[in-house]
């Protein structure tokens, strides 16, 4: 029974990381229909950009919202200065199917490789703001801690803010009328190229958020988000690459599959739970476990 | 007929072209001999890509994993089943190929960003998995052994010549068939398929089939790759096929040009000579650790990027931009 709670507990703190990222490539994908590779670059960059605030100032709250900060000013700095001249210029012939994609490639290596420069391949750590020593139920320790409460909490207030900005605001609205349509919201005087923008942007500071909730319970180094981002794809895949709530979902999904094989199967089977649900998904369902796109038509 | 002539003349310029590889070959260091090699493997791996990308209009993240794949394969049937190394390799490029196989049946079929996560996904996550495996060899891998060449060569013919040798002649094969299939009737079928899906349904090319085609070969090139690879480091471990080799190969196939398989070797020039580049850069200026790490990485970014955005159809295209 504490087996269980505890895999309960842990899947909910790792889906939700999970779900971060799988809501920062959603958005990047709903606004351009592109999966930005470079993410993994940018939410590593972001917390890089944590780690100095935190060591200078010494408050990881103060290192998180400058991670968050700068995650959108990077996302939306991406978008206007480097995918949006590379739509511009490239407009014919086969290579705009692959050319976006190929672009944020090499932008994720560029990213990893400035951080190489800047910060060297040593680990660094980030101490977590909050006791990571798992809470005692019933005389045993489990492994969850106030730190992945913490987690819960901080995932939970950021889904309820972006689903009140997309359901309760103008902005929201625009955002939704882009990503479904782009020409009618043109139309109808929404600011696409503006708003395309500004996903990014959200995306950044969702990928921010996540390398901060994330590093602290493993290390900091260039390569630390990649995992992130192939689970974070996943879990949009299951989701259906449309929708938000698909993504979280999607992610939650993810991370129960991969916590209860963990400590019910075997701990070597992370990457396998987590490729043999993507394969079926794909073969299965393409679309998207929840996905709505029966009622569109793109 | 004129078909015929085409293929034959095909012929004569790669063995043409092997002949002055065997010249250039016996002319050079041991040094340009292993460099060579090397070419000659990153080649055909960029042919792979430029197969499935170019041509068929997939786009993989994954071949590293399939090449280590591949790697594992051809380790395996000579380290542990004691197998010759020309069998190896033969054995390498099937199982990656039936790997591809298997995979494409999953996942080739879907477009766009489907396969190039998925492959990514992949090419994440199978390096973690070797270190579960026992057979596999953890972190220390499987060893590769070619063994020594031929005592029919003579005294003098040394173990990177060899190497060289090796790594030529499959790369030229292999690029000499996947040449003729693209001027047959399957290189038609796939460009049509890359630059119009339903048009090519409509002329009745089974699309799905032909892309889970597509995969398998390019699949099964890229395990011949891996197996020259871990045939010239002389063992195969999971860190020998990184995220970033699957990159590099991108890069390569950008860089050629990725809708024609003429300038391929161009790609494989330079991946071989980029760390090159790097280090004189770090021997001139220095630098720190992660400098001197990083600096390939970020030269194989930047021209992916530039490749992308100045010549996307390859270097040809600057020459005839006045138009």
């Amino acid at each position: 029974m504490l087996k269980f709670i505890t895999a309960v507990l842990t899947s909910l703190t790792t889906g939700s990381i999970y779900a971060l990222m799988s809501t920062a490539l959603v958005l990047v994908w709903r606004s351009t229909r592109v999966i930005n590779f470079a993410q993994a670059g940018q939410a590593v960059l972001t917390t890089y950009i944590g780690y100095e605030v935190i060591v200078r100032s010494g408050s990881y709250w103060v290192g998180l919202i400058m991670a968050i900060v700068a995650g959108a000013v990077i996302g939306a700095a991406i978008d206007r200065f480097f995918m949006r001249p590379i739509f511009k210029r490239i407009t014919t012939g086969p290579i705009v199917m692959i050319a976006p994609v190929v672009a944020t490639l090499g932008l994720l290596g560029i990213v990893q490789a400035i951080i190489g420069f800047k910060w060297g391949l040593t680990y660094q750590t980030i101490a977590a703001p909050v006791s990571t020593d798992g809470y005692r139920i019933f005389g045993s320790v489990i492994a969850f801690s106030p730190f992945n409460l913490m987690v819960l909490v901080c995932v939970t207030i950021t889904m309820l803010l972006l689903t009140l900005l997309f359901q309760k605001t103008n902005l929201g609205l625009a955002l939704r009328a882009s990503a479904h349509s782009p020409e009618i919201a043109k139309l109808s005087g929404i600011k696409v190229d503006g708003i395309r923008t500004l996903g990014w942007a959200l995306a950044g500071a969702a990928g921010g958020l996540a390398g901060m909730l994330f590093v602290p319970s493993t290390y900091l180094y260039p390569n630390a988000m990649d995992v992130l981002l192939v689970f974070g794809f996943i879990a949009a895949v299951i989701g259906g690459l449309d929708s938000l709530f698909g993504a979280v979902a999607g992610a939650m999904v993810l991370g129960f599959a991969i916590n209860f094989t963990t400590s019910y199967v075997s701990s070597r089977l992370v990457f396998p739970t987590a490729f043999i649900i993507l394969i079926l998904v794909l073969l299965i369902k393409p679309a998207g476990i929840f996905s709505n796109k029966k009622g569109r038509r793109d | 007929m004129h078909n015929f002539s085409a293929t034959k003349k095909r012929l004569l310029l790669f063995i043409l072209f092997g002949w002055l590889l065997l010249l250039v070959g016996d002319r050079v260091g041991e040094l340009r001999q292993y460099q060579g090699s090397f070419v000659a493997m990153y080649t055909l791996a960029i042919a792979s890509i430029i197969l499935l990308t170019g041509y068929s209009g997939q786009l993989s993240l994954g071949h590293s994993a399939l090449m280590a794949v591949g790697a594992y394969a051809g380790a395996l049937s000579t380290n542990n089943a004691h197998l010759h190394p020309v069998i190896a390799l033969i054995i390498a490029t099937f199982v990656a190929g039936l790997f591809g196989l298997i995979l494409g049946f999953g996942v080739a079929r879907l477009s766009g960003p489907y396969l190039a996560g998925t492959t990514l996904a992949l090419a994440v996550s199978l390096p973690s998995l070797a270190n579960q495996f026992p057979i596999l060899g953890g972190e220390q891998g499987v060893a590769f052994d070619v063994g020594a060449p031929p005592a029919r060569f003579g005294e003098d013919f040394s173990q990177y010549k060899w190497f060289f040798w090796i790594s030529s002649l499959a790369a030229l094969i292999m690029i000499w068939l996947i040449a003729n299939l693209l001027s047959s009737k399957y290189g038609r079928s796939f460009r049509a398929m890359r630059d119009n899906q339903v048009a090519a349904q409509l002329t009745g090319i089974n699309t799905g089939r032909l892309k889970v085609t597509a995969f398998t070969i390019s699949a099964g090139m890229a395990g011949l790759a891996g197996g020259l690879l871990v045939m010239l480091i002389s063992g195969v471990s999971p860190s020998a096929f990184p995220l970033s080799l699957s990159f590099s190969l991108l890069t390569g196939a950008v860089v050629t040009g990725v809708y024609s398989l003429k300038g391929v070797m161009l790609g494989g020039l330079v991946l071989v000579a980029i760390p090159e580049i790097a280090d004189s850069v770090v021997n001139r200026i220095g630098g720190s650790e992660g400098f001197t790490a990083t600096l390939p990485g970020f030269l194989v970014s930047a021209l992916l990027i530039a490749a992308v955005l100045f010549a996307p159809n390859g270097p040809g295209q600057l020459l005839k931009k006045k138009h």
